[in-house]
């Protein structure tokens, strides 16, 4: 077996962002049934939601750095360019709106849900905001990936003709 | 009436108020940022150059600016001042703004 390191870092990149959004919808929920009760549960996931996107900004931003710059031109050669120019481009930054949102989550969820109509609207808006802008990166990491695979293949099939 | 907007319904306090407002800010900088060294080059080297990477620096430069006014508005009380739902709505807005803004520049710019 070999893994290299680009592959841990790239993967554990996409699991910190799945669980950073899974921790959001979490703190959805609890928001949605907010009460005395479960107000540190919700503090908690709403840290989990923090951290692990701090955790996928770092891996994500390494891999990207350091490890992405072969693939883009594979990809810009090969018959998907779109899955950089439209999709890495969007992801990249848009990653950054979705790691603020995950920052601001836990100072939100400090605030008393269950007695503050207002405070439950905000967390509601920033825990969905997050899981969905999360999964739209998510989903164009899958795009650019997608784009890679395609370019090998799409030399292959013009050389065979 | 709804009670959310009334006189006497709950209020956010100042550190929430002050650092939803500095995130409505941080992410519609994010994107003018991002379409502005995309339109202009030099820009783009000028934050390669600071930290080796434009991506690395933009990062920073958007959380650097989340904090720093996310402080002042919680030290200030500004944004306490304004209503919570409106405040909400205009945090909303500036999200999907800054979503959609950057979708439609890298899909047809």
């Amino acid at each position: 077996m070999n893994i290299s390191s680009s592959d841990v870092i790239l993967l554990a990149h996409a699991a910190f962002g799945v669980t950073g959004c899974m921790a959001a919808l979490w703190v959805f929920v609890e928001a949605l049934n907010a009460r005395p009760g479960n107000a540190a549960r919700m503090q908690t996931a709403a840290l989990v939601a923090a951290v692990c996107m701090a955790a996928a900004w770092i891996c994500g931003g390494y891999w990207y750095v350091h490890f992405y710059p072969p693939e883009k031109t594979l990809i810009l050669k090969g018959p998907w360019p779109f899955a950089h120019n439209l999709f890495m481009e969007t992801k990249e930054h848009l990653f950054f709106v979705t790691g603020i949102l995950a920052f601001l989550l836990p100072i939100a969820a400090r605030e008393k849900l269950y007695a503050n109509p207002a405070a439950r609207k905000l967390v509601l808006s920033v825990a969905l905001l997050i899981a969905i802008t999360g999964l739209a990166v998510e989903g164009a990491g899958a795009v650019i990936n997608h784009g890679v695979k395609l370019a090998p293949l799409h030399d292959v099939s013009k050389g065979g003709r | 009436m709804d009670s959310a907007i009334g006189p006497e319904s709950p209020k956010l306090t100042a550190a929430t108020s002050g650092f939803v407002l500095a995130a409505a800010i941080a992410v519609l900088f994010n994107t003018a940022l991002a379409l502005a060294k995309d339109a202009y080059p030099p820009l783009n080297a000028l934050m390669k150059s600071l930290t080796g990477h434009h991506w690395t620096t933009h990062g920073l430069v958007d959380l650097i600016l989340f904090v720093v006014l996310g402080f002042i508005f919680m030290r200030t009380r500004m944004a306490e001042k304004i209503d919570p739902n409106r405040l909400i709505g205009v945090f909303i807005g500036a999200v999907i703004t800054a979503t959609l803004g950057l979708a439609l520049w890298y899909a047809f710019v």
